[in-house]
């Protein structure tokens, strides 16, 4: 097994284990990390907790719901505002956070009268909003209060409200993979089939599951679905809607985005309901494209599927040549959380020409390793639970020209100069769909060229400054080694979108398709 | 059966697995049970699009197979021009030691340690 021991951690001889590099000739039975185990103690991981996992990554992204912790206030408050995933209703589930500030004295004496007092004032205080999602948390786990009860009761004093609970205190798993778990499993056994959809308008239905609006992502992949004719009937959970997803019951498809995060809700729906589960990648002009066909092909719509994919390509593929051209060769850490490492691994390295040198998962199983595994080219380190010295050490040694990777660790590469986009929350997404790839590389492209970052990298205790020449451009450090017909292309262009690309999709019409049992009776 | 194949059948077949492995994602997915269902459900529909046999295709789960296959199908064709010139026997013999293969890479030979829990 072509195991890699990194210096910093040989006094921690566990961890040798979690990472690999996938040699020639090697494949997944010989080069797989572990994976989704309790962190080792002393290796200070980055990993969130499993309340983290279960709140903040699939509860909150519901969007007309009051997301309430029951726990200390600093297990909510820490992640504020920090999120991402945006909604079309005013954004009510990241506009404002609920916490019932649990102190000292209710870990003596219980906090089950506090938590029924803050549930009934947050109804209050929000009378249009009529769904609540409660959370365990450690304190509140271990003094063993009674969330079920408490939620019946308040069910009982206001019938109109609705109230689900996640009992996935932080202790709860290994990492916040185990949250997403807990959470998908109690929205099934609690939640799904409890209503009927509100109206069933297509004879195409889908469930897309694993998408969490991030930065308007489920919106920009529902306008091509609304394109094709295709109805959501909920989306789990980003911009999602509380009783659309208790009507999952009834699509016809289970279209699966992120696996790590909701393949066990896809499982679930497709050994209870029988609900078929296609995976599916939303990133990159060619994997995206090969999904909606699959999606079209299952209902028999591929025209309406291939137009988009017609249409999509000829107005964006010259804007990502464009960033194409000036990325390729670029050295890649591709370390985000989950998902994301399988979801880009392969295609920025066939759509933007950058070489992946590392992934890593904060969280991820060795399912998504063997993913990721497969996906990067040979040679890359594939790192699992990495920690801040590990990371410094294959920065060091894979002297990368971009880390894509969350806040903590990106704002530690930033102090060795590399630069980082936010692989998490995105910098200026959306990033799926066709124009949100050109987004996506064109953020890429930023990074890497930033004249700021050049200046950063001179240490003025020793290198000499040039003070004599002016500042330097992000296409004179782009271009610098393009052949005059490519820098100067007439079919090449930046990206031309708009600062907000999802204004327009709010308020756009689609065209309506007639249902099969219409045309028959037309017939 | 990959025992019995010669250079150039082998080097096809991993040609057909490099972009199953690079591209696909129903290979993966979460319990061995699972894998051997989809790997048996995409692989046998793509050798009988390949072989213009008809195709089970009935159920949802099926017709979820049979998207997969087809799509599959067309980027074996794309990408292998070769496919074209080989007769349907030839082309069973290929599919059938790529199934083996893919079974082993992903389910026999696996080290992903929680395929075998009970639970999902
Ligand atoms: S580990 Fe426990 S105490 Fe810490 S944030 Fe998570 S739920 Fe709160």
């Amino acid at each position: 097994m072509p195991y890699h021991e990194f210096e910093c951690s040989k006094c921690i001889p566990e961890r040798k284990k979690h990472a690999v590099i996938k040699g020639p000739g090697e494949d997944l039975t010989s080069a797989l990390p572990l994976g989704y185990l309790n962190t080792i103690p002393g290796t200070i991981s980055e990993r969130g907790c499993a309340y983290c996992g279960a709140k903040h990554v699939i509860g909150t992204p519901m969007k007309d719901v009051i997301h309430l912790s029951h726990g200390p206030i600093g297990c909510t408050y820490d992640t504020w505002q920090t999120k991402r995933y945006i909604s079309d209703n005013d954004n009510f589930q990241i506009k404002y956070t609920f916490a019932t500030d649990m102190k000292e004295k209710h870990v003596v004496f219980g906090a089950e009268k506090l938590l029924k007092q803050n549930m009934l004032e947050a109804f209050k205080a929000f009378p249009h909003i009529k769904r609540m999602t409660i959370y365990q948390t450690c304190a509140s786990a271990l003094i063993g209060d009674d969330l079920n009860a408490i939620a019946q009761e308040v069910m009982d004093e206001l019938p109109d409200v609705d109230i689900f609970v996640c009992n996935s205190p932080g202790f709860a798993g290994p990492s916040q993979s185990g949250g997403h778990h807990k959470i998908n499993i109690a929205w099934i056994n609690q939640k799904v089939g409890t209503v009927e959809p509100k109206a069933i308008t297509s004879d195409y239905v889908i469930n897309y599951v694993g998408e969490y609006n991030i930065q308007g992502d489920q919106e920009v992949m529902s306008d091509f679905f609304k394109r094709m004719g295709v109805q959501i009937l909920s989306t789990f959970t980003g911009n999602g809607s509380y009783d659309d997803l208790r009507a999952m019951h009834r699509a016809h498809l289970n279209v699966l985005e992120c696996a790590r995060s909701a393949e066990y809700i896809c499982n679930e729906l497709r050994v209870r309901y029988g609900i078929p589960r296609l995976d599916i990648d939303g990133f990159g002009f060619e994997p995206l494209g090969n999904s909606l066909r699959k999606i079209a092909l299952f209902f028999g719509i591929e025209e309406r599927a291939q137009a988009i994919i017609d249409e999509e390509t000829a107005r964006w593929k010259p804007e990502l040549d464009w960033y194409k051209v000036r990325l390729t060769g670029k050295k890649v850490c591709l370390w985000p959380g989950g998902s994301k490492l399988w979801h880009w691994a392969h295609v920025i390295h066939a759509e933007m020409g950058l070489d992946v040198v590392s992934v890593y998962t904060k969280f991820g199983h060795q399912g998504d390793m063997e993913k990721g595994i497969s996906r990067c080219e040979e040679g890359a380190l594939a790192i699992d639970d990495p920690n801040e010295l590990e990371g410094l050490e294959a920065m060091e040694t894979l002297k990368p020209d971009i880390i894509l990777t969350g806040k903590r660790p990106g704002e530690v590469a930033k102090k060795i100069r590399v630069p980082y986009l936010n692989a998490h929350g995105y910098h200026n997404g959306p990033w799926k769909g066709w124009e949100g790839w050109v987004r996506f590389a064109r953020d890429i492209y930023n990074a890497i060229y930033s004249p700021i970052h050049e200046l950063s990298r001179l240490d003025i205790s020793k290198d000499e400054i040039p003070g004599d020449k002016g500042f330097v451009t992000q296409r004179m450090l782009s271009d610098a080694n393009l052949p005059e017909e490519v820098r100067n292309s007439a079919t090449l262009r930046e990206y031309t979108g708009k600062f907000d690309c999802l204004e327009a999709l709010r308020h756009k019409t689609y065209p309506t398709f007639e249902r099969k049992a219409a045309a028959a009776v037309a017939g | 059966m990959a025992d019995q194949m010669d250079d150039l059948m082998k080097s096809r077949m991993a040609q057909l697995e490099d972009y199953i492995m690079k591209n696909c994602l129903w290979q993966f997915h979460s319990r061995s049970w699972d894998r051997k269902v989809q790997n048996e459900g995409v692989l046998t529909r793509t050798m009988q699009i390949l072989c213009g046999e008809p195709v089970a295709n009935e159920t949802p789960i099926d017709k979820c197979h049979w998207v997969d296959a087809v799509v599959l199908a067309e980027e074996f064709h794309r990408r292998c021009p070769w496919l074209a010139g080989m007769d349907k026997a030839e082309v069973k013999t290929l599919m059938g030691a790529l199934r083996e293969h893919m079974d082993y890479l992903t389910i026999d030979g696996s080290l992903n340690l929680e395929l075998t829990d009970q639970h999902y």
